[in-house]
């Protein structure tokens, strides 16, 4: 019966982000949400749970705003939760994160088979999977849509830019799952009060063996300006044939 | 040791990222290697069009994937010390770069969009889309080498000057990979490339069902253009395929024209067409955010304004001149 960990990451939901009049961006109205294929990867871990037995355990890494992630994974139907958390574990970069999983699940989680989604929605760097699987040295595959367990092997199959490689490789090891492996379930009530009765570890940095400092430094974030300016033409015949004029004007339809 | 490594899956890609690494080696004043996995197909090419050094890894046996050779470049890298490895942005290169960067002990930037070395602080200086290309993020790496990885398409191709000469050098083969290749399906293609079209239609979850793309393929076709479509459509629909997913993890359009038809405008989607020259939107809701990045806009429902677009594009295009 394998034991699974998923990896999730609580991020800033992207469609809530703004920008101000002078370009800046704006993030004062944000809400936040399990990374979207970092869903994919629990519900994937779920699955194979329920097929084969066995626990899914979810980890997280990050400040004490993930707490409402917890909750979250655990009612996506994780048994338990591992929190590492710590006020400077704030825009942590892709080689700090692996490196503080690779720490904590090293040394504290049994696993045979670690999910993650190929990448996040608020950085989707697609580094933390892969580089992981080295730290842990484990077989890695990312970009997987398919994946079954027959014992102690895997078999995935992977997205490549011409169609499907199918590998397959012996636990324990890694997989990055895409969006297309599954639908994520929408937790319903019965699920949320279920999850406040599972178990939750919570680590702190006093935890990790060695300190990882960032060597990737974000040295600006600014607002893609992507706004043009809409000029609006009415849904009857004169609108829709100034559209057209207007396209004609641009040069098209020529 | 110094220098600016390359790594591609094709020909296209690492002519690309020699015109990267070139910009930054006479910059850096360094040189430039490609490494290379079929024999020595095209060393001589990439020599004459900017590499100084041409590492070949030997071939792999079919059920090795192309990971497999992370432990060479890896081993290569760590003996060549160079200042910048850049990987073009495939599926599999962003996987091998990010395994690459932890073996190295070090820094990597997915998908840069811009890079600039300056001479005077001696850094390098990177740009990539964050939040689903809702910023722009800019980021160094205080250790060496820094791994890049770049979309393909991202840069012209480098060009071939007269000349010019290099080493061509064997790598060891790599060891077994734990990781066996035990099948490949190569995917039907889309019988049309939209990267290059001039005009996309695009079909956004606006669309009710299947059959109804008839209506956007004659739009598309009155106005000499290729259809393209948003995630929802194609990955949860499958009612088109996934080579005309327009998008972050799609493809990215330049044509003069959009149209988006029931396009709501996720900031994933409207990464994929920032550099489409004037874009077009037909949506029932006027809060939808395409309104925000669209040149022109009806707030209407398709159904009703596309079969009337198509009459009025009909029309325009019988009144042009033949012939200008």
């Amino acid at each position: 019966m394998p034991a699974i960990i998923a990896c999730f990451k609580w991020v800033i939901d992207e469609a809530y982000i703004r920008r101000t009049p002078s370009g800046e961006l704006d993030l004062r109205s944000v809400d936040f949400k399990i990374s979207d294929y970092d869903r994919n990867a629990i519900e994937e871990a779920v699955r194979l749970r329920d097929e084969h037995g066995g626990t899914v355990v979810a980890v997280t890494v990050g400040t004490s705003d993930g707490t409402r992630g917890l909750k979250d994974a655990l009612s996506r139907g994780a048994d338990r939760a591992v929190f590492i958390r710590d006020a400077s574990f704030d825009n942590l970069e892709p080689s700090q994160t692996s490196a503080i999983l690779a720490d904590v699940i090293g040394s504290r989680i049994t696993y045979d088979l670690i999910l993650c989604g190929e990448g996040s929605s608020d950085l989707y760097t697609r580094q933390v999977g892969p580089r992981l699987a080295e730290r842990l040295g484990i077989p890695c595959i990312s970009c997987v849509q398919k994946l079954t367990i027959e014992g102690d092997r895997i078999t995935a199959e992977r997205k490549v830019e011409w169609g499907i490689e199918v590998l397959e490789t012996s636990l324990p090891a890694l997989v990055t799952v895409t969006p297309d492996i599954n639908s994520p379930r929408i937790p319903g009530v019965r699920d949320t009060l279920m999850a406040a009765k599972k178990e939750v570890t919570t680590l702190g940095k006093e935890d990790l063996s060695q300190a990882c400092e960032p060597v990737l430094r974000t040295v600006g974030m600014a607002a893609a300006g992507m706004e043009r300016r809409c000029i609006k033409f009415g849904a009857d015949e004169p609108g829709i044939a100034g559209l057209v004029r207007a396209l004609v004007k641009e040069g098209f339809l020529r | 040791m110094a220098g600016i490594q390359i790594f591609a899956e094709n020909r296209e890609q690492t002519l690309e990222l020699l015109r990267v690494g070139r910009d930054i080696a006479s910059t850096m004043g360094t040189k430039v290697s490609v490494y290379v996995c079929k024999a020595r197909d095209g060393a001589d090419e990439y020599i004459a069009c900017g590499a100084d050094a041409v590492l070949v890894m030997p071939p792999l046996s079919d059920d090795e994937p192309l990971d497999a050779y992370v432990p060479v470049m890896a081993d290569e890298a760590k003996q060549a010390d160079p200042d910048v490895i850049l990987v073009a942005a495939t599926l599999r290169g962003k996987e091998m770069a990010a395994r690459l960067a932890a073996r190295l002990n070090t820094g990597m930037c997915s998908d840069c969009m811009a890079l600039d070395f300056e001479e005077g602080e001696g850094i390098l200086k990177m740009e990539r889309l964050a939040y689903g290309g809702a910023a722009l993020q800019r980021v160094t790496c205080t250790t060496r080498p820094v791994v890049v990885t770049i979309m393909p398409r991202t840069f012209e191709p480098a060009e071939s000057r007269e000349r010019r000469r290099g080493e061509i050098r064997e790598l060891p083969a790599p060891p077994p990979s734990p990781v066996k290749v035990v099948g490949r399906k190569k995917k039907e293609t889309a019988a049309r490339d939209i990267r290059e079209a001039k005009v996309v239609v695009c079909a956004g979850r606006g669309i009710d069902k299947k059959e109804d793309l008839a209506l956007i393929r004659d739009l598309a076709e009155a106005l000499g253009g290729e259809v393209g479509c948003t995630r929802p459509v194609s990955e949860e629909q499958h009612w088109l395929p996934e080579d005309l997913c327009i998008g972050l993890s799609g493809v990215s359009v330049k044509p003069g024209l959009y149209i988006g038809l029931g396009v709501s405008g996720q900031v994933q989607h409207v990464t994929g067409i920032r550099d489409a020259k004037v874009i077009c939107a037909v949506n029932k809701d006027e809060n939808a955010p395409i309104f925000n990045v669209a040149n022109y806009g009806i707030v209407g429902d398709l159904y009703d304004v596309v079969p009337q677009l198509i009459e009025e594009v009909k029309k325009a295009a019988l009144n042009q001149p033949l012939a200008e």
